[in-house]
């Protein structure tokens, strides 16, 4: 990998980013309405006062860009103190507010407290989604035809037109409702005293079966099939055909040749991926009762909670410029033809 | 192979966690340890600890477990001993003085004095003076509206309270009383603004006179109380409550089901319904202390670039005639599922002592709405469509807050109903923050560019709030339809200073009438809140007030403290002898219910996908062994 | 042996002729894969469903008309069950197709006019426009598009005004259309472009610019055409994934509920505890409705692809 491609990818990815921050702001002082409605509700006693006090609080009463127009001479005011100025610096040091709907709870605190949950939900989900669509996808690939090949692709197909949060509603329906093999809500079974860490571990991993089960069936469908794809392209590549004239065996065949370059379009798509999982899961999260980005997502937008938005907003988006990014140095390190 | 083998690791982990995951619930109860643990599920965030930011039902619960109000509520919502032991008001009634309980302990030890509650009702004094908001803003007024002027100690067991008006409602402040030694080394920034830098947050452990304390919690997931050691009363069977948060009804109803909690507040009709006939789990119907209701614009005068669309809203006349086309009873059984009442007055029958039915109630009768809008003088013209005193064809917007979905179905109905009338209804949904602002009268800023809405309020244990809300002061606050009647405003100000209850109940009649007569509002229904709790681990629930009420979230911590250990009792089961609207009934016929047939059928289906799954998987495991044929390549070119 | 005239007619026919020629082609080999046929006869179902409801189910019913008790399960009659205002679910889901579809349909034509207009131009004009569009387009990749549009329906609803409705859909289902294009448009641009720009060094592209053919002439009559194929392969799943966000989208709660789409009769179910109540007929049958549109439009687009596209290189 040269560094002229290290280099421009780097570079691209911090264009992005800093694209990604301005829009961020942008966008999320467009949505209409206000928010100190939200929180201040409505009950005897809120005045107007109330509102001009807290707006006062959260530094909405600024002007929100370092410009406006005005109607008479000289047509353009500078505003030293907005909104946008404060934004920018606070991002860039690190700091992403005071939530309003939090209570005190800073932006980050929150969002710290919610990545957890969603990194362990989707990141066992998405790591068996892997594994066995990867390799159900190369299997049917290779044995194109078969009778698990029909099987294997129908299922497949089946699951990659559900939506997650229906695969949520019937895993809650079979196996928490009706069976009651496992929880039904949460993460752990809230304020228990545990005999010992084992105990805690088996009562967080009974929590994470169904989620994880729903996260994973709806992937693995995905991967599966392109997998399946890839394989099949790569085994009417010249080399394969030469390989097999030469007498060599399938499985190293398999092994050395098709699959890892198989491997290479898939792993950029899953990448890519990554990006669409986020709607995934929100709504999985909501199904099951989960504590992570997803909920706190939906609960943010509920209440107009500008800090809190951009904040899950700029992370999720910088997560997926660094993934694509790693797939970029991925494929360029498998790749010979991209070294040059 | 590499690939194989990681994939064969990764499932035999897989394989292994799922066995674990199955034996676990078998072999680990739910509840752990000897400790009594009360679980109370909620859909409501439980983000506040700082009983000034209260604003939900949950926030509230999660200070009244803790703390002591000044007075307290009893089993009828009598005022009871709490904070205070006794009380005397003055001749005049501008003056109260409060007995402190003596040898009152906080949580930690030191001792509870007038000096926590001077502290605290100062504090209200103080923001109120600065124009500071504190926190929510909710509290406040609970002493501002009973006309609080000043507080002072004159030994650290009297407590004496200045009024600018003789009233009743200093007994029903429904503030709770702070430790000093904790709070007063904070300024009011501090303690009142969530967004200042060293916002007290009031994380455990928490110091309170209550007889639970929170010793720990995770925000928005869940609030772990234990027992006071300190608390001066009788505490209650339970060692811990927990409070849990649930994202839906739904899963908070399961869990129930599961016995993984004991109460849960908030359930939807049809889970009421089905959680009737589960063993071992009764549910309680409680009057809401609160309504939906449709708004009509009235605002007299015109505003430029907004205002209602028709100058008919203005007219009684028409609103009468437009109330008689709306089947409260309908609405009550369609939307609610039977659990509420057909709404009324202003004053919701929860308020037992005050609540006055109509003498003439409008009935469901769409003849008699078309007769009286013709007798109005709104005619239709050719295409049946009613004009209105300008002669342009009345349609009506209508909206509600996204936030109450359910609404939606209301507006189904009314505008099927009002079209009849000849009358056209645009409804569509707006985002809760948006309607604020689209409600918002020219005395606020704003434009009030709407005709008609849907929303609810919630009152307080005096009805003064909710009567008050029609006045003309409250033009640019909550009185969004511009309604303005000297008549009213000068009862509502005798109703609040009347300290006789059969005078101010009298005053209350009245305004009840006038505001019924004037058709500002019309309240399709008062909404039941639905609760539900298992009878196989506590006994001794008790709803407050024993006719309507719930055993939970309601006024004061007595809920908690009647509950009794159903293992330590006599064997014999227990019966409550609460009344409650409900009894655990036989299933309903043709109910909506699933029975056993459908689940069977599920289960079946669920089998067949985990069998197509595994035997792939098993495949899978097996391909290694065989060698492979060469594949047909069917690419057409 | 005479030469044959060559008359601008004649031109015309042969022309015909061998589009005919190819669509027979096409038509024979798209037959042969059974998945695609089978994935054809579903949407030609839903898309009688869409069009003619009423014929099949009578009239929508809503809370007001609806016939049957709270949550009847399903017997004789009605065969699907009823919600929980007692509306016939058979009714609900198959009027739904109409919303479904029409909103797929809408979205993906947003999306795909965004997509072709951005790839062909970034394509074959090159240069810095090529860097500038390409930029806003991976920009648009990048972010998250569900939060995205979780954002832009309060806003767009904002500047178009609720309340109001637009050739017999509801505006709430416009913006649904609209957010969905917005944000979909992305993928498209990218295939569009790369196609382009391997059409653009063909020899017949000189040709023309030799001759003094202006841009946009070229951009009309030789590249359009040539990455029409791509373009209809790629609409098909561009449905699919539509007729998904929507679902998705209204599930959260910003569909309207004045229209049973299926996604928005998946959130009633939800809402109104449909798994706890083991009321799945509820959720059944939207939902496998749901999963059988987008699997045909999957079936019918990878099956599109294979045939339009045979030497499709799945490369960046």
């Amino acid at each position: 990998m040269s560094i002229r491609y290290v280099g421009g990818r780097v570079a691209s990815a911090l264009i992005t980013i800093a694209l990604l921050i301005l829009i961020n702001f942008v966008l999320f002082r467009a949505m209409p309405g206000a928010p100190e409605r939200i929180a201040a509700g409505r009950h005897p006693g809120v005045t107007a006062e109330t509102f001009a006090n807290i707006r006062e609080r959260w530094g909405l009463d600024k002007p929100v860009y370092p410009i406006s127009i005005v109607g008479e001479p000289p047509f353009v005011e500078i505003n030293p103190e907005n909104q946008f100025a404060r934004y920018i610096a606070s991002t860039l040091t690190g700091d992403l507010g005071v939530a309003f709907s939090g209570a005190g709870q800073s932006v980050a605190e929150m969002i710290g407290a919610a990545i957890g949950p969603t990194l362990l939900l989707f990141g066992l989900g998405e790591l068996i989604a892997i594994f066995a669509g990867l390799a159900l996808g190369a299997y049917t690939g290779w044995r194109r035809g078969g009778a698990v090949d029909y099987v294997g692709n129908g299922v497949s197909l089946v699951l990659y037109s559900m939506p997650y949060f229906l695969i949520g509603m019937i895993m809650l329906l079979i196996f928490a409702t009706t069976l009651g093999w496992f929880p039904t809500f949460g993460m752990t079974t809230p304020g228990e005293q545990f005999a010992s860490p084992l105990d805690q571990l088996l009562d967080l991993l009974s929590h994470l079966v169904l989620p994880v089960a729903t996260v994973a069936i709806g992937l693995i469908g995905q991967y599966s099939i392109l997998m399946r794809s890839s394989v099949i392209e790569t085994l009417g590549e010249d080399y394969v055909t030469t390989a097999r004239a030469k007498g060599l065996r399938d499985n190293r065949i398999l092994r050395k040749h098709a699959f890892p370059n198989a491997l290479l379009p898939a792993v950029t798509l899953i990448a890519i991926n990554l990006g669409y999982v986020v709607a995934g899961a929100i709504t999985v999260e909501v199904v099951f009762n989960w504590p992570g980005l997803g909920t706190l997502t939906v609960e943010a937008l509920e209440a107009r909670d500008f800090p809190l938005l951009q904040g899950i907003f700029l992370l999720l988006s910088v997560a997926v410029v660094f993934a694509n990014l790693g797939a970029d140095f991925i494929y360029g390190y498998l790749d010979p033809r991209v070294r040059t | 192979m590499r690939s194989s083998l990681r994939t064969r690791v990764v499932r035999t982990l897989a394989a292994g966690a799922l066995a674990i995951g199955v034996a676990v619930p078998a072999a680990f109860p739910v509840v752990a340890q000897d400790e009594l643990i009360l679980r109370v599920g909620t859909d409501q965030n439980l983000k506040v600890l700082n009983p000034w930011s209260s604003v939900t039902y949950a926030d509230y619960e999660v200070y009244q477990i803790q703390y002591d109000t000044l007075v307290g509520w009893g089993p009828e919502t009598e005022p009871i001993p709490a904070f205070a032991e006794s009380w005397a008001p003055s001749a005049d009634g501008l003056t109260w003085t409060f007995k402190i309980r003596s040898g009152m302990k906080w949580s930690d030890g030191t001792a509870a004095t007038c000096e926590d509650a001077r502290y605290t009702w100062q504090t209200v004094l103080d923001a109120t003076a600065q124009e500071v908001t504190l926190g929510s803003d909710y509290l406040p007024p609970y002493l501002t509206s009973a006309g609080l002027k000043a507080v002072s100690c004159t030994d650290p067991q009297t407590f004496v309270v200045e009024v600018e008006f003789a009233n009743p409602l200093i007994l029903q402040t429904y503030v709770p009383i702070l430790p000093a030694h904790i709070w007063s080394g904070f300024t009011l920034d501090q303690i009142g603004n969530a967004q200042a830098a060293d916002y007290f947050k009031n994380e455990p452990p928490v110091v309170g006179t209550g007889p639970y304390v929170v010793a720990s919690w995770e925000s928005d997931n869940f609030v772990r109380f234990v027992r006071n050691e300190h608390y001066w009363g009788e505490t209650g069977a339970a060692d811990e409550v927990i409070l849990q948060k649930f994202e839906s009804s739904e899963t908070m109803v399961q869990a129930l089901k599961n016995n993984e909690v004991d109460y849960v507040r908030g359930i939807q009709p049809d889970q009421f319904d089905a959680l009737k006939s589960e063993p071992g789990i009764k549910v309680v119907e409680g009057a809401a202390n609160g309504y939906t209701y449709l708004a009509y614009n009235l605002y007299p005068k015109p505003i430029p670039d907004g205002g209602a669309s028709t100058n008919a809203l203005q007219d009684v006349a028409f609103r009468d005639a437009l109330n008689y086309a709306i089947d409260h009873d309908e609405l009550v059984d369609k939307v609610l599922g039977g659990y509420g009442t057909a709404g009324t007055t202003q004053v919701p029958p929860f308020h037992a002592r005050w609540y006055v039915p109509p003498a003439n109630p409008r009935t469901f009768d769409i003849a008699e709405a078309k007769g009286r809008l013709d007798a109005a003088g709104y005619l239709l013209d050719a295409g049946g469509k009613r004009l209105d005193k300008e002669d342009k064809p009345i349609t009506l917007r209508m909206t509600w807050p996204s936030s109450e979905a359910e609404l939606a179905t209301v507006a189904e109905f009314l505008k099927e109903w009002w079209g009849e009338l000849g009358i056209t209804v645009q409804a569509a949904v707006t985002e809760d923050d948006t309607l604020y602002s689209l409600l918002l009268l020219p005395e606020a800023g704003g434009t009030a560019d709407w005709d008609t809405y849907l929303w609810g309020w919630g009152g307080d244990p005096d009805p003064t709030s909710l009567l008050r809300i029609f006045t003309t002061d409250e033009i640019g606050g909550l009185n969004d339809t511009g309604y303005s009647n000297p008549e009213y405003d000068q009862l509502a100000k005798d109703q609040v200073a009347a300290l006789e209850e059969s005078d101010r109940k009298a005053i209350i009649a009245k305004m009840q009438e006038i505001w019924y007569r004037d058709a500002i509002y019309d309240i399709p229904y008062y909404d039941s809140e639905l609760h539900a709790y298992r009878t196989d681990k506590f006994a001794g629930w008790r709803n407050q007030p024993s006719a309507s009420g719930t055993p939970l979230f309601v006024f004061g911590y007595g809920g908690y403290t009647a509950l009794t250990d159903l293992a330590a009792a006599s064997p014999s089961p227990v019966a409550s002898p609460s009344p409650g609207a409900s009894a655990a009934a036989s299933p309903e016929p043709g109910g909506g219910t699933a029975t056993g047939g459908d689940n069977t059928m599920i289960l079946a289906a669920g089998v067949a996908v985990v069998g197509v799954l595994a035997i792939g998987g098993i495949v899978l495991l097996r391909r290694r062994s065989s060698g492979g044929p060469a594949v047909e390549e069917d690419d057409d070119e | 042996m005479t030469t044959p005239t060559i008359t601008a007619s004649s031109l015309r026919a042969e022309r015909w002729r061998l589009r005919a020629r190819g669509a027979r082609d096409f038509a024979g080999r798209f037959a042969k894969r059974r998945e695609a046929v089978a994935g054809t006869i579903i949407l030609l179902v839903f898309t009688v469903f869409a069009l003619f409801p009423d014929f099949f189910v009578g009239p929508l019913q809503t809370a007001v008309t609806a016939t049957g008790g709270r949550l009847d399960p399903p017997s004789v009659h009605p065969p699907l069950g009823t919600d929980n205002l007692g509306r016939d679910m058979l009714n609900r889901t198959v009027h739904g197709t109409r919303i479904s579809m029409a909103i797929g349909l809408l979205a993906t034509v947003v999306t795909v006019v965004i997509g072709v207009l951005v790839g062909i131009v970034s394509g074959f004009v090159g240069g810095r426009t090529d860097a500038i569009l390409m930029r806003i387009t991976d920009f648009f990749l990048v972010i998250p598009t569900f939060v995205l549009a979780l954002v832009l329906a309060p806003i767009i609803t904002d500047i178009v005004g609720p309340g109001v409705e637009v050739l017999g859909i509801r505006m709430t289902l416009i913006v649904i259309v609209i957010v969905i294009g917005i944000t979909s448009w992305s993928s498209t641009a990218r295939i569009v472009r790369s196609q382009t720009l391997s059409i653009r060094e063909r020899t017949f592209v000189d040709r023309a610019r030799a001759v003094g053919a202006g841009g946009g002439w070229i951009m009309r009559k030789h590249i359009l055409p040539n990455v029409t194929n791509l373009i209809v392969a790629n609409a098909v799943l561009v449905f699919a994934g539509a007729v998904l966000t929507e679902t998705v989208l209204a599930f959260v709660g910003l569909g309207d509920p004045f229209s049973p789409s299926w996604g928005q009769t998946l959130n009633e179910a939800q809402e109104g505890g449909a798994a706890g109540l083991g009321a799945w007929w509820w959720f059944t049958p939207p939902g496998t409705c749901i999963v059988l549109v987008v699997l045909a439009f999957t079936l019918v687009g990878g099956a599109l692809d294979d045939v339009l596209n045979p030497r499709r290189r799945a490369r960046r």
